[in-house]
């Protein structure tokens, strides 16, 4: 008995850091916030008055915040499909490699230490200066578009980024899956006569599902609430055509009318779609996880 | 039992860090005393201070760091304050939020700088202190004093003030032979000519929102000086309308129809250094870019004209406004030292060389140098009184302003619906 207690207290006191710093810096002000969206703050004067359900009823006749929402899913459908894809390729053909593996792996995983406003930046050198003096000197004319002020390939060109940067890190729980799947079992599907491509989907791919769940769930919940590539890519641009639903609230919040409350309002929403797309999605992959 | 240890170092460690922390409150408050003993002898040891200072224009942070350092050097000979100035510029894009956030956080700098639109708002919610009976408010030029004044109170100490319009290089206006527009139709024959003769009229970079907006600051500001003084009036009270304004897009489509080529993956910064190459013969911008204009190409020969929106010449006028405006913080903990810096800005000796250097607008009488050539161009319209007072919209407004005109660059909207929703938004300003 006292041996079980003192080792719970052992790992509860590992845990303390992150668990202090998650409490003090996440759920307090998401608690405190829900209290907030109910008010009419501007985030500037000493005093408000409380309005009550307002700022909510005012959110569902908000089309530039729908407008957001509609972009935002756009914007984690395409991701989670590319940079899943993207990844699981990555992880197995540097797993499939003899050599330099290391190398190769470092190189895929850089793009994910530089901070995404910084290589945002660096992309939209690369948008608006390179592919025009590619297309104009090389004759590459099929660049020569216009990559932040069209919606259409704008949001290209915000994929491609965030692909960029976060392939790496998926990268690394798929390669990590990876070496889990136990090498007797592949043995013996190729031995039984299973081609390689079988051997993939039959038996590794449902070996690494737990690391399909958690990369999945990364992007649902990072995509939804994307906020730096584009902040640094297109800035929302041109107007709001590619304005996500973090940039709606942040402009909201910080710029404008500055209505803090009502900002607040949009985001306890946001919590809730991507709670309720999460849970969705963790309950449908576990129950296939079980049946294996 | 190693991770124990190393858990329980890591701990000391956190602990040690908020010690450290909490340390540092009191040896800040002990400096609030330098005033009381700034009277005894020069030969006691200095008296630390410290100031926190926050401004938005980092493209004069060498001008202001010096300026600072200046500062310092003269308090230590003066009142014996060994002080320290922590100088702050974010980007002038997160300025805003990043001061909000730190006046809510109870983390006020004992200065800042801010629009002067913004004076009421700040003033209400308690963060400005009256400078009235300062020194400097005797200094500052009538006109420009009104507008950082509210309430009879001189609530904050100018610091940029702009007569401007949109710029234009005088070297390809003289190759072509032409003459500053002053209506609408001079303006299309200038259009004309300058392509003539195989130049692209007007520079265009609009992917930052604020640069388009200055096209609806410029033309609204003209349009409604000119022709229909109570529109701003009517406005707030919920009684205009955009519709009233929709000649102003006359002028905004010949910039859109005759201006440089990719504009939505043009920065400001980008279009400026463009437009110093002549890559342009017109940049609809203010003078505050001519710090990178005359760096890119310091033969430009920069000048400014007024923007007509129309044939009504009366509508053809330069904007003038207060724009970065210093404010001392009711918090500040050296409420004194704030003061005398808030003073210093406007110092009669040194307060020309630091204007002068940033090519800021003379705007108080202790300023003696001769303007730039931009600035003085700008004067001319000034002094025949051709200028008028920069509208204040709400923020909301101007920010839409801006986002709208990029999409309808792009296409995406048209003019019918730019004036459908800056009249709700307005709608939704005023009620807010």
């Amino acid at each position: 008995m006292g041996g079980s207690r003192r080792a719970n207290l052992r790992l509860l006191l590992f845990c303390a850091p992150a668990l202090i710093v998650y409490f003090v810096f996440k759920l307090i002000p998401a608690v405190s916030g829900i209290g907030y969206a109910m008010t009419d703050w501007n985030g500037l004067s000493q005093d408000y008055s409380f309005v009550l359900f307002d700022n909510f009823i005012a959110v569902f006749s908000d089309t530039y915040f729908w407008r957001s929402v509609w972009f935002t899913l756009k914007y984690v459908a395409v991701m989670v499909v590319v940079a899943n894809v993207i990844a699981l390729l990555l992880a197995v053909a540097i797993e499939s490699r003899r050599r330099a593996k290391g190398v190769y792996r470092t190189i895929f995983y850089m793009p994910n230490m530089i901070s995404m406003v910084i290589g945002g930046y660096m992309w939209m050198f690369i948008f608006t200066q390179v592919l025009y003096y590619m297309a104009d000197n090389w004759g590459l004319t099929f660049l020569d578009h216009s990559w932040i002020g069209d919606p259409h390939y704008s949001f290209i060109a915000i994929i491609i980024v965030a692909s960029w940067s976060t392939v790496g890190y998926l990268m690394i729980i798929y390669m990590a899956a990876l070496q889990g799947v136990p090498a007797d079992l592949l043995e013996a599907a190729q031995l039984a006569g299973a081609n390689s491509r079988q051997c993939f989907f039959r038996v590794t791919l449902p070996m690494i599902l737990p690391a399909v769940t958690i990369c999945i769930f990364w992007t649902l919940n990072s995509g939804f609430q994307v906020f730096d590539v584009i902040y640094a890519l297109t800035g929302g641009g041109p107007g709001r055509a590619t304005q996500s639903v973090a940039m709606n609230i942040y402009e909201e919040a910080f710029r404008g009318n500055i209505r803090y409350g009502y900002a607040t309002a949009k985001s306890t929403i946001l919590f809730v779609i991507v709670m309720v797309i999460t849970l969705i999605q963790l309950k449908v992959m576990k129950s296939r996880e079980a049946e294996l | 039992m190693k991770k124990l240890l190393s858990l329980l170092l890591a701990l000391c460690m956190v602990f040690a860090l908020a010690a450290c922390g909490s340390e540092s409150t009191p040896a800040e408050t002990e400096g609030a005393e330098p005033p009381a003993e700034s009277t005894e002898p020069v030969s006691e040891e200095p008296v630390e201070a410290e100031l926190t200072i926050m401004m938005s224009f980092p493209q004069f942070m060498d001008q202001w760091e010096t300026y600072c350092r200046q500062f310092e050097a003269k308090m230590l000979e003066e009142e014996n304050i060994d002080l320290t100035i922590n100088l702050e510029m974010p980007s002038s894009g997160d300025y805003e939020s990043v001061l909000q956030t730190r006046l809510t956080g109870d983390d006020a700098p004992d200065l800042f700088t801010l629009h002067s639109n913004n004076i009421q708002t700040y003033y209400e919610a308690g963060h400005l202190t009256d400078l009235t009976n300062e020194e400097l408010a005797g200094k500052i030029y009538p006109d420009v004093a009104a507008m950082v004044t509210y309430n009879d109170m001189l609530l904050g100490v100018p610091i940029e003030s702009q007569a401007w319009g949109p710029l234009y290089n005088k070297a390809i206006f003289e190759e072509c032979g032409l003459e500053v527009p002053n209506t609408l139709d001079e303006l299309r024959n200038v259009v004309e000519v300058l392509e003539a003769n195989g130049y692209t009229p007007f520079m265009l970079a609009f992917q930052e929102q604020w640069v388009p907006q200055l096209m609806t600051a410029l033309t609204l500001g003209g349009k409604v000086s000119g022709e229909v003084p109570d529109w701003v009036d009517r406005m707030n009270a919920g009684e205009g309308s955009y519709s009233e304004m929709e000649e102003i897009f006359d002028v905004i489509d010949l910039i859109m129809q005759h201006g440089t080529d990719r504009a939505m993956e043009t920065g400001a910064e980008a279009g400026a250094a463009a437009f110093a190459n002549g890559e342009a013969a017109m940049f609809v911008q203010g003078t505050w870019a001519s710090g990178t204009i005359m760096s890119t190409n310091p033969d430009m020969q920069l000048g400014v004209f007024a923007l007509p929106v129309n044939n009504n010449e009366d509508c053809t006028k330069i904007n003038l406004s207060v724009s970065t405006t210093l404010a001392v913080h009711p918090s500040s903990d050296q409420m004194d030292l704030a003061l005398k810096f808030a003073n210093y800005v406007l110092d009669d000796e040194d307060s020309s060389a630091l204007f002068e250097s940033c090519s800021f607008n003379p705007l108080a009488t202790c300023h003696t140098y001769e303007p730039a050539s931009w600035v003085a161009d700008a004067n001319v319209y000034v002094t025949e009184g051709r200028s008028y007072k920069d509208l204040v919209l709400p923020s909301a407004v101007t920010d839409e302003q801006g986002r709208l005109l990029q999409e309808y660059y792009v296409g995406s909207v048209t003019k019918d619906d730019i004036i459908t929703r800056l009249d709700e938004v307005y709608a939704q300003a005023i009620a807010g």
